[in-house]
């Protein structure tokens, strides 16, 4: 134990008076730490990944160099000879090398992190032991290489390269200089075996994720696997004079040293978990920038407009709403982003949407993928500014599962709020769709998409077993149909049941209504939110101003009722809208509207035309409940035919307008009142300090002319400027 | 026995066909500087880094302080103290600290302060390793050595490449530790060195030892003759040489004036000579006695000179 205290101690004092370890520990460091910061934009968001990238740079750096060489050197130069007639094992040695290079390395780590957060104003980690122990770990892995190199090579030359070949690959494919998701899709899959790859990801968990060491596990062990077998083979293979060689197949141990990485490697380059990670931490980062929105109109959401300001995002959130003077974009260390002449609304919100039905008429069945079809469609509301959808009826499995890939930022869409399973009846509306579905599958797919409840105590299990899989909210089918269409009707007994047990558990209850008994009943079953209304029947004022009271949410989806009306006709109007050209895909555009005067189509289009879809009424009784007072929001149902997933608000902006609802009220059906229905109008719906920076960017004023809202300027999620463009081509 | 230090018995080493060391046998005593005298080459430093356990035999027996190198290699280690040919320290230690560093790998340790004052390096204790001279890197390097105050001491070469005036201060280094009795292990290719300093020599050629014992033993083990030689006031008369000096080699030369002998038994020589030449009347104007060289030894045993 002396001895290695006496040799830690003398590395020490030996690096100390080396100008040339001070350089790569401290002047170099610093240098690509301004280099990046500036470059970067570091002051407006991106620090977290330059702190990083300098960090791992170093650690590379300073382990295959300062360990590698200096141990080669020394050989060379007869000084380990000296040790060698000691009573000491090269054990000592080997293990003063790696603690001298941490203990150099620590003091450098801690004054980035300080510079960082002083002069770049990064956050404290807020797990800052995480990652100081996770750097220290890295640090002695890529010490222990270095020496397992010194230990397999016969000449400083012959290290020399062998250093530079490990080294290349770590610095460039590790994402310490180039981001992994901007490397070709081998050069990804070979960053999987680097162990500097995992340093850096779990590194930039723990800065942008606020993960800790233990959610890194794996990559840990790897290093620390890694840090004790070279350790064990150096000491093994440990040579105290030049005059003793070592065999070239001596060099194959270096593949044991990186075992642990090659097994680690193998299994992310099958799983691409790591790569999907990479994805999510670039998103991470894309997260964090500042930006300070200036001389844009403003439309909170909740009704007021601000109409000359500016709106600051800082890391993801939005930071400050400025009234009139918005300060320079520097003082605020922001980047800008110039709206003079545009308006700014939070993100818009679609209540009602249907994510695995395409709203057109497919070439063929035979590629569905419910998985891409919903991050596609996900992916065409973000693009055009709806940054949050509800699906009121889909696939429990894959909405649950799209929703987790957007949380974490794996996929790029609109935030997804699910109720999985709608619940009906027997013979009930929802229950047609599986008339012709095989019989072996159509338990499993039931199970998937309606719930049919025959009494209270069904009901009750099924809310629950509903609410443990954490869906947003309840949805219940309250119609009995029309002559030409019956549908077998929810007995009210069980709606009730059903309301009081998705109370029970916090989640809201949203029914879908036919006629107006429909809603009155629904209404009186003290359901959150009305789907509907009616498009047929006029609702009384007494249930509007109950509603009113009750503060229960109407949602007359005007959209699909137009739609309805224009498919029975066989128009196809409604796919010529620009947005809808840029956000659905051509072949679905060109084949529905090829096939929508086929004979098939044609018994289709027969049997919406008597399910009677009365626009003006359906207006109408959007006008009363405005008028009572009622809370409105925007749905549009898309996924049913000629409801493209796309624009679908903006659409339903226009309808509303239309029927001589306020555009101001319009707006703020779509902002405000959606959250409140999606229980989320604490983080999201408003342009307030502290809310989610979900925001959209149009260009005019859309208080005036509701048709402003689709010509798009900028989309933000979560602070993200999103690349819109990209969005369809996402891997 | 309990004086015996070291001990080695058919001492055999091989490297692959070549064969380094071909049975060697000798014993050093305790307070005993021994010496392995030999070419470049002979298998000295084999033989001594077995000793010091830094590299396995090949057969043989060897015992050092009681322990036998292949089994208590560190045991060995921590009471020993060696002083390699060629090795070097960090440019940047300086000596204090190479002593501090050192010191720490073994049990016991001597005063370093006390050290330094007796290798002349206190005034140097605070300088950089590459600022020394070369006698002073050497004196460092015994310093080492001796940190753990060893009970043996392996010199390997101690004063190769060194110049003559540093050598000469090694020298009287190891004659000091000799004086205070220390055990010491040299090996050398300088003649003058092993005459000097060690109490007995083996001479090492081709893995072998071809002689051993002390100096004076080797020199007179050997064919090798001493030589007298005189110079007298008068020329020698011719006539009979005296009977007791029958069997020398006498040579006289032109002016009968110098007289050169070679004799095996010098002593007795010189005394009838003396004698003789004190009967004849003439004055003995100087006289010179030549004793062998263990390089001449090693020539008449090899027929080849040592440093070639």
């Amino acid at each position: 134990m002396k001895g290695y205290l006496a040799l830690i101690e003398i590395n020490l004092k030996l690096a100390l008076r080396e100008k040339s370890v001070l350089f790569f520990n401290y002047v170099f460091p610093l240098l690509f730490f301004f280099g990046f910061g500036q470059l970067m934009g570091a002051q407006s968001g991106g620090i977290t990944r330059v702190v990083t990238m300098v960090l791992v740079i170093g650690i590379i750096g300073s382990g295959l160099f300062g360990a590698g060489m200096r141990a080669v050197a020394e050989r060379e130069a007869n000084i380990l000879r000296r040790y060698k007639v000691a009573p000491i094992s090269p054990a000592p040695l080997l293990v003063a090398s790696m603690v001298t290079g941490w203990i150099l390395y620590m003091p450098s780590v801690l004054l980035l992190l300080s510079l960082a957060h002083f002069y770049y104003l990064m956050p404290v980690p807020d797990h800052l032991f995480s990652l100081l122990l996770l750097i220290g770990i890295g640090s002695f892995a890529m010490r222990s290489i270095g020496l397992i190199v010194a230990s397999v090579v016969n000449s400083v030359a012959e290290s020399n390269i062998l250093i530079q070949v490990m080294y290349m690959p770590m610095l460039f494919l590790s994402g310490a200089t180039i981001p992994i998701t901007g490397l070709p899709a081998v050069a990804q899959i070979i960053s999987q075996f680097l162990p500097a790859s995992h340093l850096f990801s779990g590194m930039q968990g723990i800065l942008l994720r606020s993960e800790t060491i233990s959610q890194n596990a794996v990559a840990t062990a790897a290093l620390l696997a890694t840090t004790c077998v070279a350790t064990l083979i150096s000491v093994k293979l440990f040579r105290w004079e030049k005059d003793e060689k070592i065999g070239r197949s001596a060099k194959l141990w270096l593949l044991a040293v990186f075992l642990p990485f090659l097994i680690l490697g193998s299994y992310q380059a099958y799983s691409r978990e790591n790569i999907e990670k990479g994805k999510m931490y670039e998103r991470a980062f894309r997260q964090s920038r500042t930006r300070l929105i200036r001389g844009a109109r403003i439309f909170v959401g909740d009704g007021k407009v601000i109409e000359s300001g500016g709106v600051l995002i800082k890391n993801g959130k939005i930071e400050e709403i400025y009234d009139g003077n918005v300060p320079d974009a520097g003082a605020v260390n922001a980047e800008l982003v110039e709206a003079v002449g545009k308006t700014v609304l939070p993100g818009l919100i679609d209540v009602h949407v249907h994510l695995g039905a395409s709203g057109g008429i497919e070439e063929t069945q035979k590629d569905y993928s419910p998985k891409a079809i919903i991050d596609r469609n996900l992916a065409a509301y973000l693009y055009t500014g709806i940054t949050a959808v509800k699906s009121v009826g889909d696939s429990i499995d894959e909405s649950i599962n799209a929703r987790t890939r957007t949380q974490l930022g794996e996929k790029l869409g609109a935030e997804l709020f699910l109720v999985g399973p709608m619940f009906t009846t027997d013979g009930g509306h929802g229950t047609e769709y599986f008339k012709h579905t095989p019989e072996i599958v159509k338990k499993q797919s039931m199970d998937q998409f309606i719930r049919t409840p025959k009494n209270a105590a069904e009901a009750k299990e099924q809310v629950n077993a509903l609410a443990a899989r954490k869906v947003d909210g309840i949805k219940a089918i309250l119609e009995g149909g029309v002559a030409g269409m019956l549908f077998n009707r929810m007995d009210v007994s069980v709606l009730q049941a059903i309301a009081q047990d998705a109370h029970a558990v916090r989640l809201p209850l949203v029914v879908h209504t036919g006629d107006a008994k429909d809603v009155a009943d629904a209404v009186a079953a003290e359901a959150d939110g009305i789907e509907h209304g009616s498009a047929r029947d006029r609702i009384p004022d007494e249930v509007f101003a109950k509603m009113a009271k009750q503060g229960v949410a109407y949602d007359p989806t005007l959209t699909v009722m137009e739609a309805f009306t224009q498919f029975a006709a066989g128009n196809t109007e409604l796919l010529d809208r620009s947005l809808v050209a840029q956000t659905a895909s051509p072949n679905l555009i060109k084949n529905t509207k090829k096939q929508i005067n086929s004979p098939d189509v044609g018994k289709m289009r027969q049997r919406m035309k008597d399910y009677p879809a009365d626009l003006p009424q359906a207006g109408d009784n959007l006008l009363r409940a405005y008028k009572a007072g009622v809370l409105l929001v925007t749905g549009s149902d898309a996924g049913n035919m000629l409801v493209l997933h796309g624009p679908t608000v903006h659409r339903e902006l226009q309808l509303w307008v239309q029927a001589g609802i306020p555009a101001r009220t319009a707006l703020q059906a779509a902002t405000f009142n959606a959250a409140k229905l999606l229980r989320a109008e604490k983080r999201i719906g408003l342009i307030h300090k502290g809310y989610e920076a979900n925001i959209l960017v149009v260009d005019g004023n859309p208080l005036q002319d509701i048709s402003a809202t689709e010509r798009i300027s900028i989309v933000f999620l979560k602070g993200e400027r999103i690349d819109r463009s990209g969005l369809f081509d996402q891997q | 026995m309990a004086d015996n230090v070291i001990s080695v018995r058919g001492l055999t080493k091989s490297y692959g066909e070549f064969e380094a060391v071909r049975g060697i046998d000798f014993e050093v005593d305790k307070g005993q500087v021994f010496g392995l005298l030999g070419p470049n080459g002979a298998g000295k430093t084999t033989t001594v880094e077995i000793l010091e356990g830094l590299r396995p035999r090949t057969g043989g027996e060897v015992s050092v302080l009681g322990f036998d190198p292949a089994v208590n290699i560190n045991r060995i280690k921590d009471r020993i103290g060696v002083c390699l040919q060629a090795t070097n320290l960090p440019e940047k230690i300086t000596v204090r600290e190479a002593l501090h560093v050192f010191s720490s790998f073994y049990s016991r340790t001597t005063d370093s302060s006390k050290l330094l004052k007796r290798l002349q390096l206190w005034e140097k204790r605070d300088a950089f390793y590459g600022q020394l001279s070369g006698g002073q890197k050497q004196r460092v390097a015994l310093a080492l050595a001796m940190v753990n105050d060893p009970q043996l001491l392996f010199l390997d070469e101690p004063t190769t490449g060194l110049d003559p005036q540093v050598r000469l201060e090694i020298h009287g280094l190891i004659e000091d530790l000799k004086a205070q009795h220390c055990t010491i292990l040299l090996t050398t290719h300088y003649i003058e060195e092993a005459e000097k300093l060690c109490d007995r020599v083996a001479i090492v050629d081709q893995g072998k030892i071809i002689v051993h014992g002390t100096p004076r033993e080797i020199q007179a083990q050997t064919l090798g003759h001493s030589i007298i030689d005189m110079h007298l006031s008068a020329p020698l008369p011719e006539g009979e040489i005296p009977a007791t000096l029958d069997g020398e080699k006498l040579i006289l030369s032109g002016d009968r004036r110098s007289l050169n002998v070679s004799s095996s038994k010098p002593t007795r020589t010189l005394v009838e000579l003396v004698k003789w030449i004190d009967q004849l009347g003439i004055e003995l104007l100087d006289i010179q006695l030549k004793r062998p060289t263990l390089e001449d030894v090693f020539i008449e045993l090899t027929g080849k000179r040592l440093r070639e």
